[in-house]
């Protein structure tokens, strides 16, 4: 039922590229941290999760099944993408042998809503459908085999109403209103300085309208769990990515007190943000709620886990820039549309992300931006890694280009001449005090330059470009809304390390990032910690695992619970020893005495002498940093976000010039961390990210036809293999963060954005036209290419361009 | 109903009962995503990855004959370029390895790479029947609509014949390096003689051949005005659709520009090939 991926076994993959480097490269910091770690934190400990997921004895929700489950459940989904329910019937379904019940939104005890930002989303429809593959009804039945047969035989009457299918659609004057406030979800405003006088007196000006694809989070762990009632306790086993969350808001959709509710996240492949919005979460909850003591069993196919599931948004963006000869820029106008879906999920907050982003790492004094979520009867858009972000560097990047090409300037020079140094502000007004974007373009094109002469010689029809990619990312869900990380540690009389966290592990190494944390803290080998995670029965919030915040927020938490803990075991030892704590080190699992190595107590002794003593061996933490929320009128903020991060990348590709056949030969990654704490796990997230970047660019794409998805499978839905990815070469920058554990910041999703926008920049590099569409699958280069003979509705698509947008001077 | 006889006579039989209420299975690489996206999809099966002799491959008077449960890893060994590489192209190692010819020609998919490949070089098709016995037919009668072919409800395919001195030359765009479904594909098969043969996928209701394209190329030889005539007019032999996997303009473009390539590729290869088999 899970995926594998049986491009492993091509040995012609792994003879066309060098052995893949186990250790990235490092590169020296300019402000290193002044007391260097001695423990684990920077070396890449061995993964907690990892021998039991390479044996594959790790539990993931589909797992759980075998020989537990009493009943199992089926959500029976819309076949139409708009359309008024005028009745459910159950009788067909009932009648099939094995069916126990089928339930619709009439059953259900609560208040039917879900939703991360609105609660807008009905769990099942109660009298209209938004979307083809909104939850209809839900079956339940003794097997597998009888509860799909079941669902096949639920028949639901429909009054179809119009379609709204894209912008245009919902923007039209006589579009069906979606929602009771219209299609409009809402917008985010940036003003900062004159831009529309910038412009005017700007030497140069140039404009384009760039479309990004809807794209899928394409995990590998499809959604599955069980769920038991008990009469009270309901306890569900589901795959996510925010424990927390998923309890408060499976108990009001059951209208259960929130206690009643009990998440335990098992072992999970995978998310970028595709498990934030509640999955099956409370479908298996009403179906155990109605029949206490037993064990309901769901689990999605891929093809309903894609009909189902929030996207990434699509988006339409109008950007205009202006610059002086000189290449410096003056003004920036942009306006976006942002296709979100039938709900709202995370939209509100990746279109406020999308605003901030919009300018990147640019330093541009005038700049206004107004983006728009626009409601239409697709799938929901939420959030993915990236969320909002990745699609406004596709722009700016595509920008940056363009002005080059105008300006006859070298692109890295452009570049340079406009990236913001530390000290200056981002878009929003906020102060960036370390920003390191010059630094990451300048090791990313050492490195590149440095290996360049192995370029094999091209056929006439083909061919190479490479390109440049500089972003900036904000972490954590900043402006001004409330986010915090806690966490506890605890020493067990068996003398070990636990550490207890709410955060999802998904696959990106959250366990390691908080063990290691925790072990250099209180100097105890990495090999004695164990990470206890994401069950809301035994660990508090952490937040959720996204937006590239649990290194920096639950590294900091697991950071401040461990050093309380330290003052703990150091009074101990202080009792011990004829020395203040203070004359105390903890380190390779002892206290040592800093000015006399020869005091030395085993913390085997620290703790059986600490619990005769009435110590705790147990401190917890909670990091919660202000930020402060964005003027509605212009988007300004002297801290949106709690801390920015940089990178910057460099694709070469070769393209075929008469199939439009792209294939990316060579690939630079730089990231600034601040600091890795465990330098292959962030080398793993760069790689990871840029082969999923590479995917947005150049094939990933959710093709919608009138509200039906046409490529709900991995047969259709294009995701990279590893013939598409040449190696990752990946430098890690480390200026240490002032406020991160250990100076590190996080990775998580920069390196997706970072991605798509280089490959871009390389196709036009080598085919001397600026993509403005992604994909570029062949056809959309040929396109470019050829765009007399192609027949393409993208001319269609501009006529709908505010006037701005198509100024050129 | 799951038969699953170890004897090409045995499971000629149990077709010639059950006819269509019995679905031919090889590898299972097309049935068995059926199965998994709905549940409506064929009950009853005939396994015809246990019988014996049924996979071989040998030659015979300088031909090949694949029997029906010949794999994609196995027709990739071949020293026949356009079904080689064809066959390289088809889905990932797994898939290949379980993947059959039977089964490619038996589903008869517009985009089925070895049907195009084989397309190419004349292969002769043979259909069996426990009581009428075998019937061989060219493969260019065989395909005769979109998903329908000249196999009938009670026979098996049971061999392919093809040739093993073409000269042949492949194609496939797809959206990425492997694991791939073709956009457009083509194959070029030119035999000893100067007959050529140019097939694609993807552009039709079934693979399908570019007969003007052919009898310029048959006329006039491979002069580079000869090849682009022959493109232009590949490109206005087709018809393809706009589906969600490519626009009908990319395709028909593309069938021109594989047409002039791997044609031009054959005349580069003409005179090394052609002092092989001498």
């Amino acid at each position: 039922m899970r995926n594998g991926d049986s491009t492993h076994q091509e040995p012609q993959a792994i003879k066309a590229s060098p052995p893949l480097r186990t250790e990235p490269l490092v590169e020296p910091s300019s402000t290193p941290y002044k007391e260097l770690p001695k423990g684990p934190v920077g070396r890449s400990e061995r993964r907690i999760d990892g021998p039991e997921k390479v044996l594959g004895t790790a539990l993931y929700g589909a797992d759980l099944f075998f020989g537990k489950a009493d009943y199992f459940a089926q959500v029976v989904r819309s076949e139409k993408a708009h359309a008024l329910i005028r009745s459910i019937e159950t009788g067909d379904a009932l009648r099939m042998p094995g069916v126990v019940a089928v339930y619709t939104a009439k059953d259900m005890p609560g208040t039917n809503r879900q939703g991360l930002i609105h609660r807008d989303h009905p769990v099942l429809a109660e009298d209209r459908v938004l979307y083809r593959g909104d939850g209809v009804a839900i079956v339940v039945a003794e097997s597998e085999r009888a509860v799909r047969r079941g669902r096949d035989a639920v028949k639901v009457l429909y009054e179809e109403l119009p379609v709204v299918a894209d912008f245009d659609d919902a923007l039209a004057e006589d579009a069906p209103r979606l929602h009771p406030d219209g299609n409009i979800m809402g917008g985010k405003r940036i003003r900062k300085g004159d831009a529309d006088a910038a412009l005017s007196a700007s030497d140069v000006i140039v404009s384009e309208t760039f479309v990004t694809q809807t794209v899928d989070h394409a995990f590998l762990d499809i959604e599955a769990g069980i769920a038991c009632w008990d009469g009270h306790l309901l306890t569900l086993h589901v795959s996510g990515q925010w424990a927390h969350e998923e309890r408060r808001l499976t108990a009001l959709a059951l209208g259960l007190p929130m206690e009643a509710v009990r998440i335990i996240t098992p072992a999970t492949g995978g998310a970028f943000g595709g498990r934030e919005d509640l999955s099956m979460q409370v479908y298996l909850g009403m179906v155990a709620l109605k029949h206490p003591g037993k064990t309901i069993a769901m689990r999605y196919s891929r093809e309903e886990s894609m009909r189902a599931r929030h996207k990434r948004h699509a988006m339409r963006i109008h950007y205009t820039i202006g610059a002086m000869r000189d290449g410096t820029l003056t003004a920036a106008k942009i306006t976006v549309y942002s296709n979100e879906g039938a709900y709202a999920s995370t939209g509100p907050a990746v279109l406020r992300k999308a605003a901030s982003h919009a300018t990147g790492p640019l330093r541009i004094p005038n700049v206004y931006v107004d983006v728009y979520g626009v409601y239409t009867n697709n799938n929901p858009t939420g959030a993915m890694r990236g969320f909002g972000a990745c699609q406004m560097a596709i722009a700016y990047n595509g920008m940056m280009d363009r002005l080059a090409e105008r300006l006859g300037m070298d692109r890295a020079d452009l570049w340079k001449q406009n990236l913001i140094h530390s000290g200056d502000a981002v878009t929003t007004g906020q102060i960036i005090p370390i920003a390191t974007a010059v630094e990451c373009l300048d090791a990313a094109l050492r490195q590149y330059r440095a290996k360049k002469q192995h370029d094999r010689p091209l056929a006439p029809h083909e061919r190479r470009g490479w390109g440049i990619s500089v972003i900036c990312f904000g972490l954590g869900y900043g402006d001004g809304f409330p986010d915090a990380s806690r966490a506890t540690v605890r020493l067990t009389p068996a003398g070990r390390l636990e550490v207890y966290t709410g955060g999802v592990e998904y696959g990106q190494g959250l366990l390691n990032m908080a063990g290691q944390v925790a072990a250099e803290e209180l100097g105890m080998p990495f090999s004695l910690v164990d990470v206890i995670w994401a069950d809301t029965g035994r660990t508090q919030e952490s937040g959720s695992s996204s937006a590239t915040r649990q290194t920096y927020f639950t590294g900091n938490a697991v950071k401040i619970a461990a050093s309380e803990l330290r003052e703990q075991v150091l009074d101990i030892a202080s009792k011990l020893l004829p020395v203040h704590p203070h004359e105390l080190d903890l380190h390779d699992g002892k206290a040592v005495g800093r000015f006399n190595p020869s005091l030395v107590v085993p913390m085997a002794k620290l703790i059986e002498e600490g619990r005769k003593r009435g110590y705790s061996l147990e401190a917890s933490g909670i990091f919660k940093p202000r930020t402060v929320c964005e003027d509605f009128d212009t988007g300004q903020s002297p801290r949106s976000f709690i801390t920015y991060l940089f990178g910057s990348h460099i694709a070469q590709v070769v393209v075929d010039m008469e199939t439009g056949e792209v294939r990316v030969e060579r690939y630079v990654a730089c990231h600034d961390v601040g600091k890795a704490i465990n330098p292959q796990s962030v080398a793993g997230q760069m790689i990871g990210g840029a082969t999923q970047g590479i995917g947005m660019a150049l094939m990933e794409e959710v093709v919608m036809d009138g509200g039906v998805m046409r490529n709900a499978n991995f047969t259709d839905y294009i995701l990279p293999t590893f013939r598409d990815v040449p190696t990752i070469e990946t430098i890690i920058l480390e200026n240490d963060d002032p406020g991160g554990p250990f100076g590190a910041r996080g990775i998580g999703e920069p390196p997706l954005i970072a991605a798509t926008p280089a490959v871009l920049s390389a196709i036009g590099n080598a085919i001397g036209v600026a993509p403005h569409t992604t994909p570029c699958n062949p056809q959309r280069v040929w396109e470019l290419l050829y765009p007399d003979d192609a027949q393409t509705p993208y001319a269609a698509r501009l006529t709908t361009a505010p006037p701005h947008a198509l100024l050129s001077k | 109903m799951f038969l699953q006889p170890r004897q090409v006579a045995e499971a000629l039989e149990a077709r010639a009962k059950y006819g269509a209420e019995i679905t031919p299975l090889g590898g299972g690489t097309d049935i068995v995503v059926v199965l998994n996206r709905q549940s409506t999809g064929p009950r009853h099966f005939l396994d015809l990855s246990r019988l014996e002799n049924y996979a071989a491959i040998r030659r015979e008077n300088g031909c090949y004959v694949a029997g029906g449960g010949a794999t994609f890893a196995q027709l990739g060994r071949l020293e026949v370029k356009a079904l080689s590489q064809a066959a390289m192209t088809v889905g990932g190692a797994a898939i290949r390895n379980a993947g059959t010819i039977a089964g490619n020609l038996g589903t008869a998919s517009p985009a089925g790479d070895g049907c195009v490949a084989l397309l190419a070089i004349d292969a002769d098709i043979e259909l069996s029947h426990a009581t009428r016995g075998r019937r061989v037919i060219p493969i260019h009668e065989y395909f005769t609509g979109f998903r329908r072919t000249a196999l009938v409800a009670d026979e098996l395919i049971t061999a392919v014949r093809f040739p093993a001195d073409w000269r042949t030359a492949w194609y496939k765009i797809g959206k990425r390096g492997s694991i791939n479904i073709s956009i457009v594909c083509c194959a070029i098969g030119m035999s000893p003689r100067g007959n050529v043969r140019i097939a694609f996928g993807c552009v039709a209701p079934t693979v399908m051949r570019a007969r003007q394209a052919e009898a310029i190329i048959a006329k006039d030889g491979l002069a580079d005005a000869s090849i682009e005539a022959a493109a232009q007019s590949a490109m206005k032999e087709v018809a393809p659709i706009d589906d969600h996997r490519s626009s009908a303009s990319y395709r028909r473009a593309m069938c021109g520009v594989l047409t002039r390539r791997l044609l031009r590729e054959l005349r580069q290869d003409a005179p090394r090939a052609a002092g092989r088999a001498e």
